[in-house]
């Protein structure tokens, strides 16, 4: 009995205790307020937000390359070439492009009759350009290579401007150019291009305008 | 002969590179009744599969208005833009065809042109960012090639677009600052071959089609020279360009 009592007594006095220490708290939170914020819902969601990243579409519109050939560099022989090239393909049709190159020149004429006579130093016989060039694809199709390959192609046609260095001098150029790629794959284009390059020189005594010519082979990559 | 081949086969390695550095493609659903593939990346290049609706196709990469895609079958091919804007992705949502940038709210811009340069011819070629519609920050590097001498100029620029929504004429200005080299192999020397200058502008732009337009300026220079008088050339030009 008496354990009882005392039993009883001590859980009052728990009770009790518990109600003062909640009493120590902040003060009790409203019920009503309390819901909303932390009382679970019956079904709780548990997902983790998916994050969803659309792969991007590469654009490969820029064609990169170097090429080689011949320049025929009036009164002065022909010689060869090297170069490189950058395009952009802006249509279907028009493509704007740039192109560095170098060749050195032989003699004229009169330097091989008189071995004395020295028109261009030696230094002075780079002939250096480059060119700033509008392209449109004219004629664009494919060339057939037996009975079961077909090559995408373009025939196209340049107009342009630049530079040219030679003997020592720089000269604004026009050049006009006509050329042909071929899509080896659709990443690796081959293209056989000649162009006119187009100056006004008094090298050999009096002003003239001076075609050089050049044809060139060359190899591109697109990006 | 030997350097050439180098760059070819490191240029090959770079391309190569880059398209197996990128595995993960856009997966598209052809919502219409049927996608065209052409042969090649242009209208008159023969159709040789077609993509009947509610199939998925791959897209490789794009170029111009073209995108090579390839379908489930492994059938490679190009399809037209306008085409593979129709399409959907697998959750329904239209797909992610990027259309051409607007032409009023473009922000780079990249071009070259002729002109002239105190009577002398011009090489000119430009970039271009723009803050806001209206106001762009121009970078113009250029040569003038004149009997004379040959110039190299170097400008850094604020251009002002009065009405950036007017599509095919809208007036410019611009003003801006800069530095020239007079590279002269021809005596007498110049007094001084580097030169400050600054300059104010007046021009126009317009749209031409699709990703092209162009652009033509007059500018009046003051090459600020240690003599007693500064020079005051005047240059125009006219130029083509694509922005993005």
């Amino acid at each position: 009995m008496e354990i009882r009592l005392s039993s009883v007594f001590l859980a009052a006095a728990l009770l009790s205790g518990c109600g003062w220490f909640h009493r120590g708290e902040k003060g009790p939170k409203p019920v009503v307020a309390e819901e909303p914020q932390g009382e679970p819902s019956i079904i709780e969601p548990q997902v983790n937000r998916r994050v969803v990243k659309t792969p991007k579409i590469k654009a490969k519109d820029i064609e990169l390359g170097a090429y080689f050939g011949a320049l025929s560099i009036q009164d002065f022989g022909t010689n060869p070439i090297y170069g490189v090239r950058a395009a952009y393909h802006v249509s279907e049709d028009i493509f704007m492009e740039a192109y560095v190159a170098r060749s050195k020149a032989g003699t004229t004429s009169l330097e091989d009759v008189f071995p004395d006579i020295t028109i261009v130093s030696n230094s002075g016989r780079h002939f250096t350009y480059y060119d700033l060039d509008l392209g449109y694809n004219v004629l664009p199709g494919e060339i057939f290579l037996g009975r079961g390959r077909a090559f995408n192609s373009a025939l196209y046609v340049t107009v342009g401007m630049g530079d040219v260095k030679f003997a020592d001098k720089d000269q604004f150029a026009l050049n006009f150019g006509l050329g042909e790629r071929l899509l080896i794959t659709d990443w690796l284009a081959m293209h056989l291009d000649v162009r006119d390059h187009v100056f006004e020189t008094d090298l050999t005594g009096r002003t003239k305008n001076v075609h050089n010519l050049e044809a060139t082979l060359g190899l591109t990559v697109f990006y | 002969m030997r350097p050439l081949l180098a760059l070819l086969l490191l240029l090959q390695a770079f391309s190569v590179g880059l398209v197996h550095a990128k595995e993960q493609l856009l997966e598209v659903v052809v919502a219409a009744p049927f996608l065209e593939m052409h042969s090649g990346p242009g209208r008159g290049y023969p159709v040789v599969y077609v993509v009947g609706r509610d199939e998925v196709v791959s897209v490789l990469y794009s170029r111009t208005e073209w995108f090579k895609v390839r379908a489930s079958g492994g059938q490679e091919g190009w399809a037209r833009r306008a085409d593979l804007a129709l399409t959907k992705l697998a959750s329904g949502e239209p797909a992610p065809i990027p259309p051409y940038p607007e032409f009023a709210t473009h922000r780079w811009e990249m071009g070259a042109g002729y002109g002239v340069f105190n009577h002398q011819n011009l090489v000119t070629t430009w970039g271009d960012f723009g803050l806001t519609d209206s106001l762009d920050v121009e970078f113009v590097l250029q040569q003038a090639l004149g009997t004379i001498d040959n110039r190299y100029i170097a400008s850094l620029g604020m251009r002002h677009t009065f009405i950036p929504e007017w599509k095919w004429f809208s007036p410019t200005a611009g003003i801006g600052f800069g530095y020239q080299y007079i590279d002269d192999k021809v005596p007498p020397k110049p007094l001084q071959d580097t030169n400050q200058v600054a300059y104010v502008s007046l021009g126009a732009r317009g749209f031409i089609t699709r990703r092209f337009m162009w652009r033509a300026d007059w500018r009046k220079y003051v090459v600020f020279t240690n003599q007693n008088q500064n020079e005051e050339p005047d240059e125009w030009k006219f130029g083509l360009a694509v922005f993005f």
